[in-house]
């Protein structure tokens, strides 16, 4: 395998954001009738340029609207770039936030079935693992209960159960861990060394920065759409930290 | 279009389980379950056959055949549509987590409709031989050529509506009384031959008519529906003026290779249509 997890190369991403937007015929009729439409372009990403080598845990921090999930979003292959290349070698498992790809009326059994399949299992491959999920998301006994009588945390579980169950190389986390209670955050950081024991390479986005110090082994701080550090935790956290309260002194 | 056709191929495993997925959760909580998908049509028709025979004197042996046989097949065109409309929509916080041909979700309400369909149509021939007592025709070998290029005209139409419904959700209301003002361009309810009689048509007129109606690829292919399964059969009307005979028509073997011709096109301009759009559906706010 290349050494190369990800390699982004002057990557840019810009959204139209229409302050009316045209998501219903009257919004279109209105518009019509205005002097002159306002759309801006968000510069989502821009120029960025990444190399992660595999076995690397990154932090991205940043603050909201800075581009984290956007980028998040493009390694997934989920929107495509303006600009730049992008190049990942290695399957991708995004870890999906609370209850995203669940259906309320179908058993825990059924939802990892369709899970599964979906970040890019076979039938074959889940029935295998099927005892190891559930067993990780600690609900034997409720595997073939609708999962619309799930605990938000029991669904969580399952989730990260399936997810950290596909085998991938690289592993996409969005704030997933924010929601979960103690006990599970601890499992899950657990987790996330044995992954990093296996050499696999992770994503996290985090607005928690203990957590990013404590487990990434590199941080890359984004702004407005631009690496403004990347480097080793400690100093990019710290960096980081210094300019928010910089911007909440300005700001009083 | 053909390396999106391998992608999607790649992903069979993904569709087979939605089509799964739907089939399973639609009546998951209700007593009577895939029966509704039976009770429906056949109440319909009921309703129908009572209100074509007894008000409006239409004197045609067997009429409720005749009507179930267009109606079925409407009833896929009608629930396929409406279902795939909503399709990418509800999935829309997994388009924009997970990578997956996007097409998937579009045609996975078609093919659980199909399977509905396929199953009506079984149904529809135990009534036909064991209730109408009505012989076989040989046509019906044609029967999975007719449902293959619904499914195809069906296809397409579902991958432009459910893009769109992404970005305007008008869409879905603009299909729903689409479909309501369709039903009544279709032969269900009535034959193609009264519409080759139209009142007010001169008769160098008549042809034209009957040839523009079939033109609506739906359309010919109820008409072929019909004509494929139900010996031919002379309609009358008995008005309130006078009584009105319609002798049967043949089937117009051109216009139902123009149908099919146009749901190919139809499927591939949709499939182009949606391919083109479907990398902007996560960007949605």
């Amino acid at each position: 395998m290349k050494d190369t997890a990800i390699l982004l190369e002057h990557v840019s991403k810009s959204y139209r954001l229409s302050h009316q937007p045209y998501s219903s015929l009257k919004g279109i009729l209105l518009s019509m009738f205005r002097y002159r439409r306002r759309i801006e372009v968000h510069q989502a990403l821009n120029d960025v340029s990444l190399t992660i080598r595999h076995g690397e845990t990154v932090g991205l921090i940043g603050v909201n609207g800075s581009g984290k999930s956007t980028l998040l979003a493009i390694i997934a292959r989920v929107i495509r770039p303006n600009a730049g290349r992008i190049e990942v070698n290695g399957r991708v498992a995004p870890l999906l936030q609370l209850g995203v790809g669940f259906h309320p009326d179908l058993t825990g059994l059924e939802n990892v079935y369709f899970n599964g399949i979906i970040l890019g299992l076979t039938r074959q491959q889940i029935a295998e693992r099927l005892p190891s999920i559930v067993r990780f998301a600690e609900l034997e006994e409720f595997i073939d209960t609708p999962v619309r009588a799930y605990s938000s945390g029991m669904v969580l579980r399952l989730g990260f159960a399936v997810a950290v169950h596909t085998d991938p190389e690289i592993i996409l986390m969005d704030e997933v861990l924010a929601v979960g209670d103690e006990a599970f955050q601890h499992k899950c950081l657990r987790k996330i060394q044995e992954f990093q024991h296996e050499g696999r390479t992770i994503l996290l986005v985090s607005h928690d920065m203990n957590q990013v110090r404590q487990v990434a082994t590199r941080t890359v701080w984004l702004h407005q759409g631009r690496v403004m550090a990347d480097g080793a935790p400690e100093e990019v956290v710290t960096q980081y930290l210094a300019f928010t309260e910089e911007m909440e002194r300005r700001a009083i | 279009m053909w390396n999106e056709l391998r992608e999607l191929y790649r992903y069979r495993e993904l569709l087979w389980t939605l089509v799964l997925r739907e089939l399973r959760v639609r009546y998951k909580n209700s007593y009577l379950g895939f029966f509704w998908s039976l009770i429906v049509p056949l109440v319909t028709v009921a309703v129908l056959t009572i209100v074509f025979k007894r008000v409006m004197g239409m004197v045609i042996p067997n009429y409720s055949a005749y009507v179930l046989a267009a109606f079925l097949p409407w009833m896929y065109f009608q629930t396929a549509l409406l279902d795939s409309s909503q399709s990418v929509l509800a999935q829309i916080q997994l388009v924009k987590k997970v990578y997956f041909p996007r097409e998937v979700l579009p045609l996975a309400a078609v093919l659980a409709n199909l399977i509905h369909f396929v199953l009506a149509l079984l149904v529809f021939f135990v009534y036909l031989l064991g209730y109408v007592g009505a012989p076989l025709l040989p046509s019906v070998v044609l029967l999975p050529v007719l449902v293959f290029f619904q499914t195809l005209l069906i296809a397409g139409l579902s991958l432009i509506i459910s893009c769109l419904n992404v970005f305007y959700e008008d869409t879905k209301y603009i299909v729903s009384i689409g479909l309501q003002l369709m039903f009544y361009l279709v032969p269900v309810i009535y034959f193609s031959e009264q519409v080759y009689h139209a009142q007010l048509a001169s008769p160098e007129w008549q042809r034209w008519i009957y040839l523009v109606y079939h033109l609506n690829p739906i359309a010919m292919l109820m008409t072929a529906y019909r004509k494929i399964l139900l010996p031919p059969i002379t309609v009358q009307q008995i008005g309130a003026v006078q009584k009105q005979t319609f002798a049967s028509l043949p089937m117009d073997w051109g216009l139902l290779a123009v149908a099919c011709g146009v749901s190919v096109l139809i499927f591939v301009l949709g499939y182009a249509f949606f391919n083109k759009r479907k990398w902007d559906f996560a960007e949605q706010p």
